[in-house]
């Protein structure tokens, strides 16, 4: 039974008059509940790191080849120095192995939206020929050095969220987009807890220098250590990795 | 009540209600888009897609919060019956937060690439076997479907085209489409976040939700309806514990409950569900001669289980006849809207 003493609430009537500091006070709770709720999650998010694009940069440069594109810059800018390698991207979440393979070992112009996080660069070609067509001039590829076998912690990532095209780009909230990346070929990214040679990431490779195999997908965003050969591509650390190896760490 | 469907029967609490929840939602969706970014210390800011796909999707794990919250508090304490009279508008209201958040996170995370947007959404991490790097999205999929569909059957054409109890069992999907809800922001923001307020906020909002109800269940086991005793005729109480205008609800042996209601100094009893969506009748009281169900008005005769002309719902109504001051029930239920004469209380019973 109802307590006969209670204010009884009948929706298409007028709110008893006993009832109405309750529903003023439960308004007025409510509203600050969202409003504070608001403000706590959203002003407490991380981080999402310091990779950004750097505005469009047109250079020239050598084309190498290591499963994913690379470019050897014989011809910079003031932003990117002569020397320098970029590792190399279309739009959305397409790679530019296509586009570049046939260019491998010529000089091209190279033109796209540069990325930049920590030593990470990456160029977002433009569309067709504006982005990357054979140029005039000289270059060869540096010779790659060897570095050795690698035991590595840290994390895979595609290259390209992590440079900053998405903040943040890397985590497991952001796996499925780094699978997707990845299968387009966009180059992965190893972010190592510790640097190596003075690098944060390496570009990952297969353990033959190809694409990088499944068990990379299945390990994506997560925290593992894995074994591997690491290679010096001019001033890019490359990283075939060896994926008998992984180990998901807690 | 209704004689015909229409979209809303607006009424000025339903504008009220409304409004509030409007203003709730827009000061938390303001506050995190607009007002949060220029308190972060961040290098680079977060992208604005992501960033308000956070948003709304946070706001409608709040609502959401809310909404499981009502049921179990109008239970607990009937000041809050105001908050459950028009809960379905804030449902509607919760899906398209969700639909939003999905839409901002779907557009940005699974676009660009070869594979369809939609198709990338449940193929794009298939790891089921493992925890860390679950394909969380799955949940949010689940619970924006059930959150669709429950908000698609909101309206009282669905419950009476479904039969009330089909449109309740349907309608408890939302538990597990909450759990999925939880699930889903457990294996996937709540894993990578290092600031741990999000955390924190689900975890106090889900287990408000599980301990309100499990309050509330208890308070109902335990609770203030008494069992009838008997096989036959059942006793159900005295006829001096039932307050004027008001009911004696009690626990028949098949497991439906009677609500006994006193008008005038006569004794009646009808079913304790109320035919719109199953409402304690019993918990509410009479009202211009008519028992009115407590959480959305629906308004019934005593004496024969009807509403008033022109509206059409029916309930069971039983027999009921004094054995000294005990009030007596045939534990047969009366075919819905079956008149059955009151049964006057002798003043001798009352005093």
């Amino acid at each position: 039974m109802s307590d006969p003493k209670k204010p009884f609430f009948v929706g298409y009537l007028p709110a008893p008059p006993d009832l109405r500091l309750f529903l003023i006070v439960s308004i007025v709770s409510f509203v600050v509940i969202f409003g504070a709720t608001g403000l706590l999650i959203g002003s407490t998010q991380d981080d999402p790191g310091p990779g950004a694009g750097q505005g469009r940069q047109t250079v020239t440069g050598v084309v190498e080849m290591i499963g994913y594109p690379v470019i050897h810059v014989t011809q910079g800018t003031d932003r990117i120095p002569t020397g320098r390698t970029l590792i190399l991207s279309s739009g959305g979440k397409n790679g530019a192995v296509g586009r570049a393979a046939p260019l491998e070992g010529q000089v091209v112009q190279v033109s796209g939206l540069l990325l930049e996080r920590g030593e990470l660069d990456m160029v977002q070609l433009r569309g067709g020929n504006n982005g990357l067509q054979a140029a005039d001039g000289n270059g060869a590829v540096p010779r790659p050095k060897p570095l050795g076998r690698w035991k590595l912690a840290g994390e895979i990532c595609d290259g390209k969220c992590y440079a900053g095209i998405m903040r943040p780009g890397r985590g497991l909230a952001h796996r499925a987009c780094a699978n997707l990346c990845v299968a387009g070929e966009i180059p992965p990214v190893f972010v190592s807890s510790q640097p190596v040679e003075g690098s944060d990431f390496l570009m990952l490779t297969g353990p033959d220098g190809g694409v990088m195999p499944q068990e990379g997908y299945d390990a994506m965003a997560e925290y593992i250590s894995v074994e591997g050969e690491i290679t010096r591509h001019g001033d890019l650390l490359v990283f075939a990795m060896d994926p008998t190896t992984i180990e998901v760490l807690p | 009540m209704s004689v015909k469907y229409v979209p809303v029967q607006w009424n000025r609490n339903k504008w009220i209600y409304d409004a509030v929840m409007l203003a709730g939602v827009a000061l938390f969706l303001w506050i995190f888009v607009e007002l949060a970014p220029g308190l972060l210390s961040h290098e680079r800011p977060i992208n604005a897609p992501i960033h308000n796909g956070r948003a709304f999707g946070a706001c409608a794990f709040v609502m959401l919060t809310v909404i499981l919250c009502i049921g179990p508090l109008a239970r607990l304490d009937q000041r809050f019956l105001p908050l459950l009279y028009n809960r379905r508008h804030f449902g509607v209201m919760t899906v398209f937060v969700a639909i939003t958040h999905a839409s901002f996170i779907i557009d940005w995370y699974f676009n660009f690439s070869p594979t369809n947007k939609y198709v990338a959404v449940l193929s794009a991490n298939t790891d089921f076997g493992q925890a860390l790097g679950f394909p969380f999205e799955i949940f949010g999929v689940f619970a924006l479907i059930v959150l669709m569909i429950l908000s698609a059957t909101s309206h009282d054409f669905w419950m009476k085209f479904l039969t009330p109890p089909v449109w309740k069992r349907l309608h408890y999907l939302i538990y597990p489409a909450y759990a999925a809800v939880v699930a889903h922001v457990a294996l996937g923001v709540l894993l990578d976040a290092q600031n741990v307020t999000f955390l924190w906020i689900v975890l106090i909002g889900s287990l408000a939700v599980a301990t309100l109800h499990l309050l509330a269940a208890f308070s109902e086991t335990r609770g203030s309806d008494t069992r009838a005793e008997g096989t036959d005729w059942v006793r159900i109480c005295d006829a001096h514990d039932i307050t004027e205008g008001f009911a004696k609800i009690a626990r028949l042996p098949g497991g439906d409950r009677v609500a006994v209601f006193r008008q005038d100094g006569l004794l009646s009893a009808i079913s304790n569900a109320c035919a719109h969506q199953n409402g304690p009748l019993g918990e509410g009281k009479v009202i211009d001669c008519l028992v009115t169900c407590p959480w959305h008005g629906f308004q019934y005769d005593v004496r024969n289980g009807r509403s008033p002309a022109p509206f059409t719902e029916k309930i069971p109504t039983y027999d009921i006849r004094l054995h000294g001051s005990s009030v007596m029930v045939n534990p047969v239920a009366n075919p819905p809207g079956t008149p059955v004469d009151p049964v006057p209380v002798p003043q001798e019973v009352l005093a």
